[in-house]
């Protein structure tokens, strides 16, 4: 086993005029779990397609599972399994057959794919939908599916892109709970997710990306830590010049949204003292989050 | 591999399973519209319009259009899959994606497609085969031997059909391309009236259509047994397949792979 499951060196991909993935450079080592947060347009679904060929890079180097996407991507595509955003389930035919037509395309024995499918349909809740038409399956359903038939050939890496989108908070805690478990049991992941506080749980280390590039990258707790603070004390009402500047002498950072105060600490010495001198009694007091980070780096506009 | 990244191999043939599992679910349903569909033709036009034409060269008119339907039969089938069949599993349905997420290659696709295309209109000949000899107008047993170049023939639709499909953005482009391509092919190969005497450039224009060909042979074949410069008429026939399957292995890389 090569060094890194994913080795990608500078890798650019533009559409026309639109540079969808500027100069992006990951690795990732085997057992590792790595989140690519972003708003929506970042190139994150770029990035990933470009993993197993579905795009090709126009510029820089791309290895994965120690081989050359450009050249080798079948050979990869053999040992890696592919949640896409989209659903690409096969409409035409049973939930069984979905997962047997495609054991069929890894070359899997006809013996070694049923024991395979009846394991994973256990293991994604599926089994009593064993005969049912694509279109009766719930969104969870479908999803749960979809991690099943990647799954089938015991891949070594895993990509899931945008794997918990849309679904409700039962079959989205199913979901996560169970990546967390082939976590567990040694597979490396890569997924791309707007859920940030399920990212930074399940992600070793994770990666902000925003114009086809990475903003920040490293484990979460960390980036938090270090770009954000500990603490995160919001007010709302608003706040008078007069009050801002008593707020100097502490070593907070501040940011006002709507008509909310935000004040970022990080050791948090004082702050909830000076508040109530000052007779603001109506804090929030919470741990800054890799949400309070994303939001800083990304800015606050909407983007679709 | 390193060259055509996306070369055809041996995994073409889980891509025709996939369809096969699917045809599972519907084919009685339409094995019997197939038979049905047969039958009509040949009383409408064989009988039904044959009661106007004189005899042929010593031949009924049912007896000239049946190795014609034959073919014609294979074109229609082997279309019909390639273009609205093979949009659909392209652009709608994801299932040419759901492929290239796993080790299949796009010439595996277009492969199984284009074996799965010939299959399904191979089948849809046998019956037209059984309808014609249930009606007496098979004259010779070598009629068999249209099968495998029917399969062939079928391949080559499919390709022309893949190629019409990787150019599409919608089912409609399929209105064009069957009146543009797929009706004048039918009408202009000798399938349902002879060519000759009518204008030379019809003629000539006939010359140059595949179907001309596989209408030739399989007339040969039901009637006299044998068929006139048979090498010349299958050479057109492959040439035209091996060239219409590239370009749609080409054209379809372009339309999957950004």
């Amino acid at each position: 086993m090569p060094g890194f499951v994913i080795d990608a060196q500078s890798i650019e991909k533009s559409f026309g005029t639109l540079k969808a993935v500027d100069g992006v450079s990951l690795q990732v080592k085997p057992g590792e779990c790595f989140g690519i947060l972003g708003p929506n347009g970042a190139g994150k679904t770029t990035t990933i397609k470009m993993l197993h060929g579905a795009v090709e890079s126009d510029a820089g180097s791309l290895r994965v599972l120690g081989r050359d996407v450009a050249t080798q991507s079948r050979l990869i595509r053999a040992q890696m399994g592919i949640v896409s955003q989209e659903d690409t389930l096969d409409r035409d035919l049973t939930v069984y057959e979905n997962l047997w037509v495609y054991a069929g395309f890894f070359s899997i024995s006809k013996k070694a794919s049923l024991t395979r499918i009846e394991y994973l349909l256990d293991f994604m809740q599926l089994r009593e939908k064993w005969d049912s038409q694509i279109k009766t399956l719930s969104g969870g359903m479908k999803r749960r599916l979809h991690i099943a038939r990647a799954l089938i050939h015991e891949p070594k890496f895993l990509i899931l892109d945008e794997p918990t989108t849309g679904l409700d908070p039962q079959a989205r805690h199913l979901v996560w709970q169970r990546l967390r478990e082939l976590k567990a049991q040694g597979l490396t992941i890569l997924l791309t997710t707007h859920y940030m506080e399920e990212a930074a749980q399940m992600c070793d280390r994770i990666g902000i990306m925003d114009g086809g590039k990475f903003l920040v990258e490293g484990p979460p707790q960390t980036l938090v830590q270090e770009k954000v603070g500990d603490e995160v004390y919001e007010l709302k009402g608003g706040a008078s010049i007069e009050f801002l500047d008593s707020l100097q002498d502490l070593s907070v950072t501040t940011e006002i949204v709507a008509d909310i105060l935000y004040l970022y600490s990080r050791n948090g010495m004082g702050i909830m003292e000076h508040l109530i001198s000052r007779g603001r009694k109506d804090f929030l007091r919470r741990p800054a989050t890799l949400e309070d980070l994303f939001l800083k780096l990304t800015g606050r506009e909407l983007r679709d | 591999m390193m060259l055509f990244p996306q070369a055809p191999s041996h995994r073409a043939f889980r891509v025709w399973v996939r369809h096969l599992v699917y045809y599972r679910s519907f084919y009685l349903a339409e094995w019997a519209g197939n038979l049905g569909e047969h039958i009509l033709w040949l009383v409408a036009f064989g009988y039904g319009l044959g009661r106007l034409v004189p005899n042929l060269d010593g031949i009924s008119y049912a007896q000239f259009i049946g190795p014609g339907l034959m073919v014609s039969v294979a074109m229609w089938n082997a279309t019909y899959e390639s273009t609205y069949g093979a949009y659909s599993r392209m652009r709608i349905q994801n299932v040419y994606e759901s492929m290239l997420m796993a080790p299949l290659t796009v010439g595996d696709i277009v492969l199984g497609d284009l074996l799965w295309c010939a299959s399904r209109a191979l089948i849809g000949s046998t019956l037209m085969l059984v309808v014609l000899s249930l009606f007496g107008l098979v004259g010779s047993l070598w009629a068999v031997a249209i099968l495998p170049i029917l399969f062939i023939e079928a391949v080559m639709f499919a390709a022309l059909g893949l190629i019409a499909t990787s150019l599409a953005h919608s089912f409609s482009f399929f209105n064009f391309y069957f009146s543009a391509i797929v009706m004048p092919m039918f009408f202009f190969a000798g399938t349902l009236f002879p060519i000759k005497g009518l204008p030379i450039w019809v003629e000539r224009l006939s010359e140059a259509l595949p179907l001309t060909h596989a209408v030739r042979i399989s007339r040969g074949l039901f009637i006299y047994g044998h068929v006139e410069n048979f090498i010349w008429h299958f050479s057109f026939l492959l040439g035209f397949t091996f060239l219409f399957l590239t370009v749609a292995c080409v054209l379809v890389s372009r339309r999957m792979v950004e």
